[in-house]
């Protein structure tokens, strides 16, 4: 007679289940047109407004003024700019997380609709690991994105012949600042199309709405420009701006982390004490 | 030691109570037929079991252990409804997808046996939305296969399978069950495929548990009848009823007499008032006939 094959449960450290469900992923982020189609979008914008910002009127009306003067006011603001007086102020890097709002919640909100979340909690995945796996895979690609957006601009910004005069290290402590804002965006993203799985419609216009910034603008036009608005996404992405120094980047890096935490373990919390199907 | 061991679970979705102190044993290596009406809680309960519904009360533990401890997950092959595959990709992208999420060393190897199990080899490449239905079904118990689980959790998977696909899944379940220790949960409407396989039954009607027996202790309790055809079937009725308490006739127009009686004394009754039987078979009741008395055993006891 066969003898019983000795049962054994296993328990995958974290790394290797990241290492996964990473794996997992990214290869669906390179595989999806959704992400190549952002991040021609990301490109594009920058380049739109700054080439046509200029541009003279039809049957020889006069030129419009331009919206901007110096090439790198598309990517930050000089100083940082809670309160928008026009479009010139508020069109810049941080356009990459309305983007990257919609992305996230059509990446999320495929997992629930194709029922690949049915498939992967029931093996060893925990919902931490999702939610982070999301939150960091997501935030790649807004960090990309931010980098087709800078292209785009610049292309933009040659194109109209803009001044390209800025302080080199300002403009990069900005870039990077920008870039890793994209963790703490990414993760509120995740936590708020895992909250709202149920209603795509209503996580992807919430995530539309936190992404455009709205209300941390309308906060400041009561608040005037306080930089009491950094503990906020919003704020502290329009913190890295182009007079921007290594404190900046510090304030990015702690709020990023500080949302990324938070909305990581609320989603885990949600998603651990809810059907998960 | 019991693959799967429920006790008191409830779950309510707003103001339906889905499940109601349900009590369930699946003992270690059992196909386990799960039967129970539309509604009657039986999704409800799988999904409970493989983690994705949060119940509102009760205990499930799976080979003694919680059925939240996550490494039990990797000893468990589920098939709920339709297998969770992204549409533009392919069946094998799909399959290396939950191979990477169960962690599996040498994926390919595995993927191709399971594929070859449920017959799919030539479908690997196809995109999982041009699959058809059945094609599918059987992708989605591939995917179960996986990792060689030591439960299967199969929730209507014979949904949509033509009969070499329903021939397989036989083949496959009495396979997995004998040869590698594994326990089956399958849930399924088509009673008369379930019967071939499982092991034991459990019967669930309004979110609990109705009944739970062994297929023995299901073929004892069976009733016998003589079931019979013959040429003047309403003077054969009207005898068969004046002379036995329980006569009926059956969709392939026989008449089944369900009361002890020898074939012998059916024949001689009808032969002495000149009706000829031409086929006589004694008979017991199937899984599905049994279904449908207690169903309705239990309507008239409400009623």
């Amino acid at each position: 007679m066969q003898g019983k094959a000795l049962l054994r449960f296993e328990s995958p450290t974290l790394t290797q289940r990241m290492r996964s469900m990473l794996g997992v992923d990214f290869y669906r982020l390179f595989h999806t047109p959704m992400y190549y189609i952002f991040l021609t979008i990301a490109a594009i914008i920058p380049a739109m407004v700054v080439s046509m910002a200029g541009m003279g009127g039809p049957d020889g009306m006069a030129q419009a003024a331009p919206l901007y003067t110096n090439m790198w006011n598309i990517i930050a603001a000089d100083t940082p700019l809670y309160v928008v007086r026009d479009i010139g102020d508020y069109a810049n890097m941080n356009m990459v997380f309305i983007f990257g709002g919609i992305m996230v919640s059509i990446f999320i909100g495929h997992d629930y609709r194709s029922g690949y979340v049915k498939q992967l909690f029931t093996t060893h995945a925990k919902k931490l690991d999702y939610m982070l796996s999301k939150s960091i895979v997501c935030a790649f690609a807004m960090a990309c994105m931010c980098g087709t957006y800078l292209l785009g601009g610049m292309a933009g910004g040659i194109l109209a012949g803009l001044d390209m005069d800025v302080n080199v290290g300002s403009l990069l402590i900005a870039l990077l600042g920008k870039a890793v804002m994209s963790l703490g965006w990414a993760s509120l993203y995740t936590f708020i199309n895992v909250v709202l799985r149920r209603y795509f419609g209503v996580s992807i216009t919430l995530s539309f709405i936190l992404g455009t910034g709205i209300p941390i603008i309308g906060a400041a036009a009561i608040l005037g420009n306080t930089p009491a608005l950094n503990v906020f996404l919003y704020g502290a992405s329009v913190y890295a701006c182009l007079s921007s120094n290594i404190f900046t980047l510090l304030v990015c890096v702690v709020i990023s982390c500080l949302w990324a935490v938070a909305c990581n373990a609320l989603g885990t919390l949600v998603l651990s004490r809810s059907d998960v199907y | 030691m019991n693959a799967i061991e429920i006790r008191d679970l409830s779950k309510q979705f707003g103001s339906k109570q889905a499940v109601n102190n349900l009590n369930m044993t699946v003992p270690e290596g059992a196909i386990y037929g799960f039967i129970g009406e539309n509604g009657s809680g039986k999704s409800t309960t799988e999904k409970m079991i493989c983690g994705l519904l949060v119940p509102n009360d009760g205990s499930i533990r799976l080979f003694g252990k919680d059925y939240r401890d996550d490494t039990t997950r990797s000893k468990i092959g589920v098939l709920i409804e339709a297998p969770g595959c992204f549409p533009n990709l392919s069946v094998w992208n799909n399959m290396m997808i939950q191979a990477a999420n169960l962690d599996i060393k040498n994926p390919e190897r595995e993927i191709a046996k399971v594929l070859k199990t449920v017959r799919m080899e030539g479908a690997a490449s196809n995109k999982f939305k041009n699959c058809s239905l059945g094609m599918k079904q059987r992708i989605g118990i591939a995917m179960a296969l996986l990792g060689r689980p030591r439960l299967l959790v199969l929730d209507e998977p014979i949904n949509g399978l033509d009969a070499d696909g329903m021939r397989i899944m036989r083949e496959v379940l009495t396979d997995v069950t004998q040869k590698h220790d594994c326990t089956v949960l399958i849930s399924s409407h088509i009673l008369g495929e379930l019967e071939k396989i499982a092991t034991h039954y459990g019967i669930i009607r309004g979110g609990r548990m109705i009944a739970q027996m062994t297929a023995k202790q299901l073929e004892d309790s069976c009733r016998t009848y003589i079931a019979l055809r013959v040429k003047e079937k309403d003077k054969a009725r009207r005898l068969l009823t004046s002379a036995y308490a329980q006569v009926k006739e059956d969709e392939s127009d026989a008449i089944r007499v369900y009361d002890d009686a020898m074939p012998e004394e059916i024949v001689s009754l009808l032969y002495d008032n000149s009706v000829i039987v031409s086929e006589i078979k004694k008979a017991k009741v199937g899984l599905e006939e049994y279904y449908t008395d207690l169903m309705a055993e239990r309507e008239e006891r409400r009623a």
